[in-house]
This record gives C-alpha cells, structure tokens and sequence, in this order.
C-alpha cells in the first residue's frame, strides 16, 4: 500500500530531478552571464588599446624572420637535448631510488626517502647554481663530461630523479597485492615478479605522469642561462633573452614561447589520450 | 565417491602431503590462528568450513608462506617450510594456489598467463612450455580461448585459466581459496566441475569454500574453523549432517537459512519510505 501512494505523494511535491521554473530561469541567466562578460572585456581591450604600437612590439615580422633558422637548429634543438639528457638521467636514477624506496632494507629506504625530501625540497635553480658554480669551485680543474651538456643533464636529472623516484614508487604500489601473491605463489623470486609481473602493469600507469614531468624539464632546462653559456651552447629562452636585449623589442621572446608550446602542447595532449586509455582499461 | 587404497588411515600410511603441527598466527597483538594441527595425506580433498573471520584464508596463506607462521611448524611434501634455511620458490613451485579474485596477469594473455613461470621458474622451453600450457587449458574446457586476454573472459573461465595455470607448473598439491565466492551463481558450476575431476584424478586438495554441495560430495574430510581454531574434523557426512559441536550446528543451520540470523538482508527489501 505505501508504494503507490507514496509515488503519487513524492509527484505532487516535484520530485527532486525537476527545477522550479524561476530556477530554470536563473540558469539560463547565469550560462548567458558566463559568456557575456569575458566577451565585453575582450572587445574594449581591443577597441582601446594601441594596436600598431602593440603588433611591432610582440610580433614584429621582419625581426621574427632573423630568427630563423638558428631558433630551430640551435635554441630549439638544444633545448630537446637538455630535456633528454635530464629525463633519462632522471628516470634511471628514479628507478633505482624507487626500487631502494620500496627495499626490504631500512638504510635503503631512508636513503632514498632522504634524497626525495631534500631534491624536491631545492628549487631547480639552486641545483643548477650548484653545479654550474659550486662543483667547479670545490674541484678546480675538474671539467664535466660533455661541458655544458653534461652540467645540464646532471643538474636536470638530480631535480627530475626525486619526482620521477615518486611517481614510480606510486606506480609499482597501485599494481594490486594479489599480483605479487600471485607471481610468488608459481615459484617466482621477488625480482622475477617485480620484472615479468608488476613492473610491466606499473609502467602504464606511470606513463601519464612521467609524460607530465617531461613538459616540467622542457620548461626547466630554460635554467642553464644561469651556467652562463656560449653562443652555440644556448637554448630557447637564452636565445630569446639574448635576441630581445639586442634588438630592445620583445618580439624574440615571443618566438621563443611559440617554440615551447611546439613541443609541450602536442605533450599534454599525449598524456589526456594515455590517461583516457588507462581509464578505460580499468 | 573415491576410494582410497590406504583409507581408513593406518599406521603405514605415506608421509603426509601438509602437516601443520600447533601453528600460530598473530597480526600485531591479534591472535588470528592458535595452535592448529591438521594432517592432509597425498591424494586427500580436505575442505575447510567455517564462519568470516574465522582464520581460514591465514591458514592457506601459512602453507603457501603468503603469511609467516608465527610459531609451530609446516611440513609440505616432506619439506619444513618453517625452517630459516628453507628456499621459500623452490616449496611453493610444488603448491597450486587459487584465489578467490583469480589473481590473472592482466597484461599477458591466456597462454602467456600459463608459460610465464613454466619458462622463468622452471626453465622451460617455449615449445615444451606452450605444450603443457595448451594441455591443462583443455583439462579446464578452455582450449580455444589460449589467445585471449583475461579482461575478455567471464569470471568463471577466469578462475579456470587459474586453476589450469596453477596445474601447468605440476604441483603435487593444490590450494583452493573460496575459488567461487566472486562468481555470479550460474558460473559456480563449471569451476566446482574443473575441480571434481581434479579431485577424482586423485590431486591433494586442500579447499576453503561455503559450498557445501561439493564439500558433501568431494571432500574426504571436512574440518570446521571457528576463531582461530580447529572445531571439528571428520567425514562429510559426520561433520554436515551430524555435527557434534554446539558452534558447528549453528554456523551450518546459518548456512542453510540465512533468514534465520536477524540483519539487514531482510530490511532492504521493504519499501523506501516516501519524502
Ligand atoms: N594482513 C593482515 N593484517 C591484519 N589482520 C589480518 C590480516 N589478514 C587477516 N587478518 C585478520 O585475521 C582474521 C582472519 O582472517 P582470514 O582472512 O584468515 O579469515 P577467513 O576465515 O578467511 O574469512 P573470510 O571467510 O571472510 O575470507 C580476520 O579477523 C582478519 O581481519
Ligand atoms: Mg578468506
């Protein structure tokens, strides 16, 4: 007896998946709101700002063609080494860190939880100062292997190592428990399992975010215009900086943002679809 | 159903396949097993029954050294896996473990699911490996499935690519570990089925389960668990049908009415009240 007359009942009141029509109608208001203000701001920027003075000094063209086509063989291209350096650097040594994050002995892991805490604790800049300036000082006359390259590599890849270290870790601990219980229940040693069974599920799941932290390096490589570098030695934002001072227009700097968004973009782009991938294979 | 050549249990029976001698289990200050002792002789299907929290799935997981004893000893095919210098890989190769959850590799497909330890823990050739593969996926009716992903597969062929990954590394003795709990009803069929003819090929079972039709029909022993400890063992039919402790009678009677225990099953087919 209580269904129906409660159905009926729960009716009269408007069930809770219908609005009111003045809510209904202040919806409308609100989504038409949403458009219409960063239009009006956007059309009197437009009417009231110096657009010729504006053009020649963010996208003067004939300055813009100069550029070309050392921005991309020289600035651009140095700038993916760098990166490249640094992520495979940092992703061997995360590996390792991650593994010792994850050991069964307790000096292992607190060696690494002390290496993560103190490289993510730095900013970048400080690490590229110190080795740069600091390890120059403390051996004289030592010189890195591949100079400026390997400065960057090492500097890049000791910041990237504490994430990457991170992001493994969380990985190889979302592979669910009963895939360790059962690779090791058919006779596998820990390292057998960690190798044929859960690294390979733990590694789909860390594409996504190592993807994430390869755009930081792309950004962060800009850092080695602190180490003080030759002209064939520069990357995108030295090159940029370098070409603007000179010309005293901002032009240069603007090239040099588009050459980044080249190559992050198509990036996070990547990483949705991984993610949107792995989404779907749960 | 069976008949076993040294059953009713002499002097001069084989040494037993399990022998778990006053076995103590403890998470923290919880006592989750106290001093079990239970024997199971090669060829032997025992079932373990018993209530949620009663400690069944930890005594499996002793066996295998998914868990470590806390104290007493396990001896498996005539090895003490409790000793310290024990080679822990070398005595589960000769124990099958199935899961509740089957616990497939997600990333590898059927057959490689049943080679991967053929060839990476016994050394195996591929052609060798794929050969015994193809045999224990006929032995569970899965034969023309070797090239799927287990994702493609209902519940219940899952569980039986398990079992026949488990018998692919020719154990001498299987662990069941309430293998149809996660199945829908109409898959538990054919996984108790897999594992009847499994039981009648004379493989040493030892089985954690809530069915008591197979308990009743397979097992040569049944042993009913309560808190930790073990409460009573004997044959099916005695422990099913004439048990003689108080907690046995009432965990079965449970079992057959569940209507009978007062809880929330009943409440939540009543109607929602209206707002
Ligand atoms: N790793 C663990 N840490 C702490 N407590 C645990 C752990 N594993 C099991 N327990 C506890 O030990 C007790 C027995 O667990 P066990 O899984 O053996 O019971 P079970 O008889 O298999 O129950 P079920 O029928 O629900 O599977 C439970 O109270 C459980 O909470
Ligand atoms: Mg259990």
């Amino acid at each position: 007896m209580g269904i129906t007359e409660g159905t009926r009942a729960a009716e009269a009141a408007g069930t809770p998946y219908t609005v009111s029509p003045a809510a209904a109608r202040r919806r409308t208001l609100l989504r038409a709101g949403s458009y219409a203000v960063p239009a009006a701001v956007v059309l009197l920027a437009v009417l009231t700002a110096d657009r010729a003075r504006l053009a020649d000094q963010f996208a003067r063209l004939s300055l813009a063609g100069t550029m070309f086509p050392e921005v991309l063989t020289v600035a651009l291209l140095n700038t993916v080494l760098y990166t490249a350096g640094g992520f495979v650097f940092g992703l061997v040594l995360g590996l390792g860190i991650a593994v010792m994050r994850l050991s069964g002995v307790r000096l292992y892991r607190w060696l690494a939880m002390a290496y993560i805490e103190v490289f993510r604790g730095l900013p970048a800049l400080l690490v590229f100062v110190f080795v740069g300036v600091g390890v120059p000082l403390a051996f004289p006359g030592v010189h890195f292997p591949g100079g400026v390259y390997g400065q960057v590599t090492f500097a890049l890849g000791l910041v990237a190592a504490a994430y990457m270290a991170e992001t493994i870790r969380a990985g190889i601990e979302a592979v669910p428990r009963g895939q360790w219980e059962a690779a090791r229940s058919l006779g596998m040693s820990h390292g057998r399992a960690l190798v044929s069974v859960v690294a390979p599920q733990a590694f789909r799941i860390v594409v996504p975010p190592l993807t994430n932290e390869l755009i930081l390096l792309f950004k962060d490589s800009s850092l080695v215009l602190f180490l003080g570098v030759t002209l064939q030695d520069r990357e995108l934002t030295k090159f940029g900086q370098d070409m603007a001072s000179a010309s005293a227009n901002t032009t240069p700097i603007v090239v040099a943002g588009c050459c980044y968004l080249l190559i992050t973009v198509p990036l996070s782009v990547l990483v949705r679809r991984l993610e949107r991938r792995n989404h779907r294979m749960r | 159903m069976r008949t076993h050549p040294g059953s009713p249990p002499e002097p001069s029976t084989p040494p037993p396949a399990i022998e778990i001698r006053g076995l103590c289990k403890s998470f923290g200050n919880k006592d989750v097993l106290s001093s079990i002792d239970l024997d199971v002789a090669p060829g032997e299907v025992v079932c373990v029954i018993g209530p949620s929290g009663s400690g069944k799935s930890t005594l499996l997981r002793c066996v295998s050294l998914l868990e470590t004893p806390s104290a007493g000893r396990v001896v498996v095919n005539g090895t003490e896996v409790t000793a310290a210098e024990v080679d822990i890989d070398r005595v589960r190769r000769g124990v099958g473990m199935v899961f509740q959850h089957f616990n497939l590799f997600p990333h590898l497909t059927v057959l490689g699911n049943l080679t991967l330890a053929q060839r990476r823990v016994l050394r195996r050739g591929r052609k060798e490996a794929e050969r015994v593969a193809r045999e224990n996926l006929d032995r569970v009716g899965l034969a023309d499935r070797a090239d799927d992903y287990p994702a493609r597969l209902s519940g219940g062929q899952q569980q039986r690519v398990a079992i026949a990954r488990a018998l692919s590394m020719e154990p001498r003795l299987m662990l069941f570990d309430e293998p149809t709990s996660a199945l829908d009803p109409e898959l538990v069929g054919e996984v108790l089925a897999v594992m009847r003819r499994l039981a009648l090929d004379g493989m040493t079972m030892m089985v954690v389960t809530h069915e008591m039709g197979f308990a009743r029909q397979v097992a040569d022993r049944v042993v009913f668990m309560d808190a930790g400890t073990v409460i009573e063992e004997g044959g099916p039919a005695q422990v099913l049908e004439a048990p003689r402790h108080e907690r046995t009678r009432r965990f079965l009677s449970r079992l057959l009415d569940p209507l009978t225990v007062p809880g929330p099953a009943r409440t939540r087919q009543e109607p929602a009240p209206a707002r």
